[in-house]
């Protein structure tokens, strides 16, 4: 089989295509714009290719970002609300709509993570209103909602939650031990993690329960036998890609979540590299750029993010280190230590 | 592809619909002003809107800045969701508009299992069904609609997650140890329906001995059919775990799995179960430990190659 070449100036192409205008297919993603920007701030740092967006760009793109922070209000109740948009579509000025102008825990943590890789120093970001607005999500059993308009509850946002707290450096945005609580209970009969307690375990589920442990400091909270038993079913997943559950076919995103947690917990050195670098490559598009979920399929951000991140974890070269329980560039994590001078 | 996916706009020569009228041009809702998206100036990531989108959505702002509660406005949800499903935010008003005009949920349900028709891996569209069951507090339409949605796509997450929050709030397993049965019998390596098994026991029978013997025998026939089944060794692993004697103490088991070996029925998941028992036995039997070495070894240089450097890497530190 003729070697696939890995073209990452076609995928910078596909980011700052999508940085610009993204086609009419993700009107299905209107209220989730902040997170595609992130995939493709993200992405093209993660290429070393941000520094060819020129400075007033991004500036532009900074300024974008801070446009869908919501603000507290005289309201002490307002400050429930706060935290980022995904975008503006019901960003109103009408009092009538407050109920409405609420933050998204996940759009909140892609707006801070692409702050920081775009340079800014978060001096912006209203740190004590967006940690009570993450604080507003968390539930009695310890996860988190998305936002205050009727949202599920599950290990995504716990993730999320972690990483806002861990860089505005203030973990009061949630209850730690109902967090830890959630995620042991949420441990299946295979040994690896679930959306929620009785639910089926799962890469990406996984990947963040493991991510926010590592973030607050609370790995601790398996077992040597429990973490090895996780370390075990992580490493079947791989098939020649990865998958995300057991007899569930290889999709390139769960390179990055299964591989990620692998690196986390010290185990990424026994999977077949080169297997997993042919699975994706094998959904490299060449024609338009970017990576999709299966080989000749239509490529998407989400894909194209964390196939490159999975190329990453084998040092692929001319792509950056990813910092995996952050999940942005270790050069980016750097830059958010030294922005993180302010008192907790 | 359903209707309403089909490009809106050229919709009337492929269905019985009659073809989309832009608000803007409804008498009926001529004392409203549309209000535009107010992005700024360079916006990031901005979206092609198609022209209905834009219309829908315009008149979608300007009523929600009033907070206009009324069946035109209930339709106009209907037209934004089916445009985006995931605009929680037009959910989150479509809620309070069925509260404020106390409109019969009965009819949601209908609307709400099209739109899981359509769209059955979206989140929103099955936190609203949620909320809708929630409110009515009538469960009855729920086991058909996921059976349904399951039939389509097996292993749906959304799927197996809302039966299971109905199931639990209800109290409605009776019939689901059955339901296992018939989706391992169609797909003998659906992860998802062993894993509900797995969930029912949980929460009705428990793992007695009686429960753990005959589940034992059930997945053992199973792993009898398909000895590369990862979700039947897991299960199997699962169960063990559950009692005292854990993984290594049912000897039904080790002899299952000594007559596969002595039958020349070797697979990878075989082997590293076995690799397991003998772990477990390993702190204090040498024998043990020269087993799992033995076992590492096989799957190292033949069964699983794939994963040597773990296998190697086991058989060094046991």
């Amino acid at each position: 089989m003729e070697e696939v070449k890995f073209i990452p100036g076609t995928h910078s192409k596909y980011f700052k295509r999508f940085l610009q205008m993204m086609p009419p297919q993700t009107q299905k993603g209107d209220t989730q714009r902040l997170m595609f920007a992130f995939f493709a701030i993200s992405g093209l740092d993660i290429l070393n290719a941000l520094e060819s967006c020129n400075a007033q760009h991004r500036q532009d793109m900074i300024e974008w970002i801070y446009s869908l922070q919501i603000q507290p209000d005289d309201d002490e109740e307002s400050w429930s609300r706060c935290g980022f948009m995904g975008s503006c579509t019901f960003k109103l000025q009408s009092k009538e709509s407050r109920e409405y102008q609420h933050s998204h825990i996940a759009m909140t943590y892609t707006a801070l993570s692409s702050l920081i890789i775009l340079g800014d120093d978060l001096s912006r970001v209203n740190r004590p209103a967006v940690i009570r607005g993450v604080r507003a999500l968390q539930q009695p059993d310890g996860s988190f909602c998305a936002h205050l308009g009727g949202s599920e509850n599950d290990m995504r946002f716990i993730f999320c939650a972690a990483v806002i707290c861990y860089t505005l450096k203030d973990w009061s945005g949630m209850d730690m031990p109902l967090v830890e609580d959630f995620i042991k209970s949420s441990l299946s009969y295979e040994g690896a993690i679930a959306q929620g307690p009785g639910l089926e375990a799962h890469g990406g589920s996984t990947y963040c329960a493991i991510a926010a442990l590592v973030l607050m400091g609370r790995l601790s909270i398996f077992s040597d036998e429990q973490l090895d038993r996780l370390r075990n079913w992580l490493l079947m997943r791989q098939v020649a890609g990865f998958q995300g559950r057991p007899n569930k076919p290889d999709d390139t995103c769960y390179s990055f979540w299964v591989g990620a947690t692998l690196k986390l917990l010290d185990r990424y050195q026994f999977i077949d590299k080169k297997k997993n670098r042919e699975f994706i490559l094998s959904t490299q598009q060449n024609l338009t750029g970017g990576f999709s979920k299966w080989p000749d399929n239509t490529s998407d951000p989400l894909h194209t993010y964390f196939g490159l991140c999975g190329l990453s974890l084998m040092s692929e070269p001319g792509l950056k280190e990813i910092d995996c329980a952050l999940n942005m560039s270790v050069d980016a994590a750097k830059r958010l230590e030294q922005i993180q001078t302010w008192n907790s | 592809m359903s209707e309403t996916e089909s490009s809106g706009d050229e919709c009337v020569l492929k269905c019985k619909k009659p073809a989309f009228v832009l608000y803007r041009n409804r008498e009926e809702w001529k004392d409203v002003v549309p209000i535009p998206q107010a992005d700024v100036h360079n916006a990031v990531v901005a979206i092609n809107y198609s022209e209905k989108f834009k219309d829908v959505y315009d008149y979608l702002r300007a009523v929600l800045a009033k907070q206009e509660k009324s069946e035109r406005v209930l339709k106009l949800t209907e037209d934004a969701l089916n445009l985006n499903p995931a605009n929680y935010s037009v959910w989150q008003y479509r809620r309070e508009i069925l509260r404020c005009l106390k409109i019969d949920l009965r009819r949601e349900l209908v609307f709400s299992a099209k739109m899981i028709h359509q769209h059955p891996k979206n989140y929103q569209v099955w936190y609203h069904r949620k909320a809708i069951v929630e409110m009515l507090g009538d469960p009855s339409a729920e086991l058909e609609l996921t059976k349904n949605d399951l039939e389509y796509d097996s292993k749906n997450y959304h799927a197996w997650q809302h039966r299971q929050w109905v199931v639990q709030t209800f109290g409605m397993f009776d019939g689901e140890m059955v339901l296992c049965d018939t989706m391992i019998e169609a797909d003998i390596r659906n992860n998802s329906a062993w894993n509900h098994r797995f969930f029912v026991m949980s929460n009705t029978t428990g793992f007695t001995p009686q429960v753990v013997a005959a589940q034992v025998d059930y997945t053992l026939q199973q792993i009898s059919k398909a000895i590369h089944n990862e979700s039947a060794w897991n299960f199997l692993r699962g169960i063990l775990c559950q009692t005292k004697d854990g993984i290594s103490g049912n000897i039904k088991v080790n002899t299952f799995c000594e007559n596969l070996i002595a039958s020349n029925n070797i697979s990878p998941q075989l082997l590293a179960f076995l690799v397991d028992i003998n772990m477990a036995l390993a702190k204090e039997d040498q024998q043990a430990r020269e087993k799992v070495k033995e076992l590492c070894m096989q799957l190292a240089t033949d069964v699983d190659t794939i994963r040597h450097n773990y296998w190697n890497y086991l058989a060094q530190t046991v």
